[in-house]
């Protein structure tokens, strides 16, 4: 009954003029960036934050979400229709959704690709509305030793299956702690590494990071290979898109098994959409009764990832509300959009800001519906917005970034901050570190310092604290256990099948 | 990747080394409990171990294994590193130049220069996306962007 009478508030603000507006906004926004190669759901959410920092927070957050979800709805169309992802998390649609193209059958795929990702996301939200504040209520009783060990456990987990390289995604992760530390200490006031910059004592700024790591660094590495594609060209009449009988028969169950597997998947920290969604194909192909046709064009092998990808989105967004932590590189971008909104993620969101949670929750009921709108009839507009060359986009994305940085704080030292970590996520991609996790600890690492802190000064100095109480114990138990896992040569090959995959 | 690896290995067991000596000149807390060099003192350290990891790893690694540079040659990198110096001439001469110009000059410079296009698709797209992004940020969103040393 509460949650019934939360969730209608919830619509209640989602629903006004100006938060539908920027709903639509961002699926309209979410689907481009979907669609075009070589822009990511993290570009596209971390250019947002400072563009729409003057926006009030729950229709910023609104935007931001839409966007998310519009990138996972989007990302299948360069998939199916060039054979290149829109963005990681439809790298396996590529497989089924271009064969069955080459077929003839690019109208129906897109249809399904939309539908299977329109009946994912929502279920996702439906179990998020009850499992998220059931999680959050049970979180109330943390002190800092179990918040210290949830963020600790994020950590690990995200670090050691980001990458090639366990050690370099480590490592990943500490550079993000260190740089979390810039800045004017909020224990003990003292300043640390801010090398007398006036500009710094407020730390290196989230913004300019994360938009200097992912969408400076990202179309630098984008300048070495040409980005020109084959088209497959397809009529699409709203007849065509519909599957046919058969096809509904092939991936109906498909779509349910891997929207459950991929929403408790997105739950947990370093599970993202990329990964749910090649579990996704694989479940299917080893449970199908005809798995040699995986790949020569099957309807379920565009079901499956794209309904795991949307659920995994979904399911992502749990921990971030319940919890205060993120579980991908594009959360970690949205609970920084948070902060900078001035919200306080946690267990106590859910009763500090209900109007935020509530409405953010409902406003993707909304989204939903509106990107199978967008998506269903609109197929063949944003299939030709595939001619519009990187070229021209390029310099449009390093503009915007670099104005969008400038502009949340009128600082131009902002700029130098995005540009500094351009360079440095350039040479990260390059030797193979690992982005995500330097944005993730950046984001998590004050939590992380004061948690610590506080647990020692409780404690006395004493790090048994961490194992002495059981919910804190059985967190730090399993980092620990993520951080051995190379000892052990099955959670290795396990973790390389992982990797290699995604 | 090898030689890459061992480069990398080196830099940060240097910038580890200089993050734990950092930590270490902090202020010890004036209550109790860990201060403020606490944190930063044992991310030095961590890292440092970190780096050791990689370089060992690499070096271990055998020569045959190890492809070339991870960087690319010739025309690409000149236009990453033209994009680089673009970008920071930019944001040098926003102040000077004011936003509209500088916009305009940014675009104009990275479609020419680095993706080779028309000369009047650039002139046109460069035009657009100055008039453009006025829009959107100084009428739409309300932000003040820098005005140029001439007013405008």
């Amino acid at each position: 009954m509460d949650i019934f009478s939360n969730i209608l508030m919830g619509f209640k603000v989602a629903l006004s003029v100006q938060n539908l507006l920027f709903c639509l906004i961002g699926t309209v926004y979410g689907t481009l960036i979907g669609v075009l190669p070589g822009i990511g759901p993290v570009v596209g959410v971390a250019i947002l934050i400072p563009i729409t920092f003057g926006l009030n927070a729950t229709t910023a957050i609104i935007t931001m979400a839409g966007v998310y979800y519009g990138a996972m709805y989007g990302g299948s169309t360069t998939s199916i229709l060039i054979n290149v992802p829109g963005e990681s998390a439809s790298v396996v649609t590529c497989l089924d959704g271009y064969a069955l193209a080459k077929k003839g059958r690019a109208a129906p795929a897109l249809g399904m690709a939309a539908l299977a990702s329109f009946i994912a996301g929502t279920l996702a939200v439906v179990l998020l509305t009850f499992i998220a504040p059931a999680l959050s209520n049970f979180a109330l009783s943390f002190g800092p030793p179990e918040y210290f060990a949830l963020a600790f456990m994020g950590l690990t987990l995200v670090t050691s299956l980001a990458g090639e390289s366990m050690v370099k995604g480590l490592m990943s992760g500490v550079f993000g702690l260190i740089v979390s530390c810039i800045g004017v200490d909020a224990v003990s006031g003292d300043e640390r590494f801010t090398f007398g910059l006036l500009s710094l004592l407020d730390g290196a700024g989230f913004i300019g990071v994360a938009v200097g790591l992912f969408a400076v660094a990202e179309v630098l590495c984008n300048l070495e290979d040409s980005m020109e594609q084959v088209f497959i060209q397809a009529k699409f009449t709203l007849r065509s898109l519909f599957p046919t009988r058969q096809d509904w028969k092939d991936s109906w169950w498909p779509i349910w098994r891997s929207s459950f597997m991929a929403f408790f998947l997105g739950n947990l920290p370093g599970a993202g959409a990329t990964i749910a969604s090649f579990l996704a194909y694989g479940m299917e192909k080893k449970l199908s009764k005809h798995p040699e046709k995986f790949g020569t064009g099957v309807m379920e092998g565009v079901a499956a990832p794209e309904a795991a990808n949307n659920a995994a989105a979904g399911g992502s967004m749990v921990p971030l509300l319940a919890l205060g932590i993120p579980s991908s590189g594009t959360s970690a971008v949205l609970l920084g959009a948070l902060l900078v909104h001035g919200l306080k993620p946690g267990p106590l969101l859910f009763q500090s800001s209900p109007e935020f949670v509530w409405g953010l929750i409902a406003s993707m009921y909304i989204a939903n519906i509106m990107l199978l709108v967008l998506n269903l009839p609109l197929v063949g507009f944003w299939a030709s917005l595939l001619r519009v060359p990187y070229k021209i986009l390029m310099p449009l994305i390093v503009t915007i970034s670099a104005v969008g940085v400038f502009t949340t704080d009128n600082n131009i030292f902002d700029m130098w901050v995005m540009f500094v970590f351009g360079v440095i996520g350039y040479l990260m991609r390059k030797l193979k570190f690992p982005a995500a996790p330097v944005v993730l600890a950046l984001v998590l690492g004050p939590m992380v310092e004061r948690t610590l802190r506080q647990s020692l000064t409780i404690s006395h100095g004493d790090i048994m604290i961490f194992f002495t109480r059981p919910i804190s114990a059985v967190l730090v138990t399993i980092a620990l256990i993520s951080l051995c896992a190379p000892l052990l040569r099955g959670v290795m090959d396990w973790r390389k099948k992982v990797v290699e995959i995604s | 990747m090898r030689r890459a690896d061992q480069i990398t290995g080196v830099v940060v067991l240097v910038f580890s080394l200089a993050v734990i000596e950092g930590g270490r000149r902090m202020p010890p807390s004036g209550t109790f409990g860990p201060g403020a060099g606490f944190l930063p003192f044992w991310l030095g350290v961590a890292m440092a171990i970190l780096s050791i990891i990689l370089l060992v790893n690499a070096t271990r690694e055998s020569a045959q294994a190890s492809e070339g540079s991870p960087f690319p040659r010739g025309q690409a990198i000149l236009a990453i590193l033209k994009t680089i110096g673009g970008l920071a001439a930019f944001i040098l001469l926003l102040e000077t130049l004011g936003f509209l110009v500088s916009i305009a000059l940014l675009t104009a410079f990275l479609l020419r220069c680095v993706e080779r296009v028309r000369w009047l698709t650039t002139a046109m797209v460069a035009v657009a996306n100055a008039i453009g992004m006025y829009i959107v940020f100084q009428m739409l969103l309300g932000v003040s962007l820098p005005k140029s040393i001439f007013g405008f």
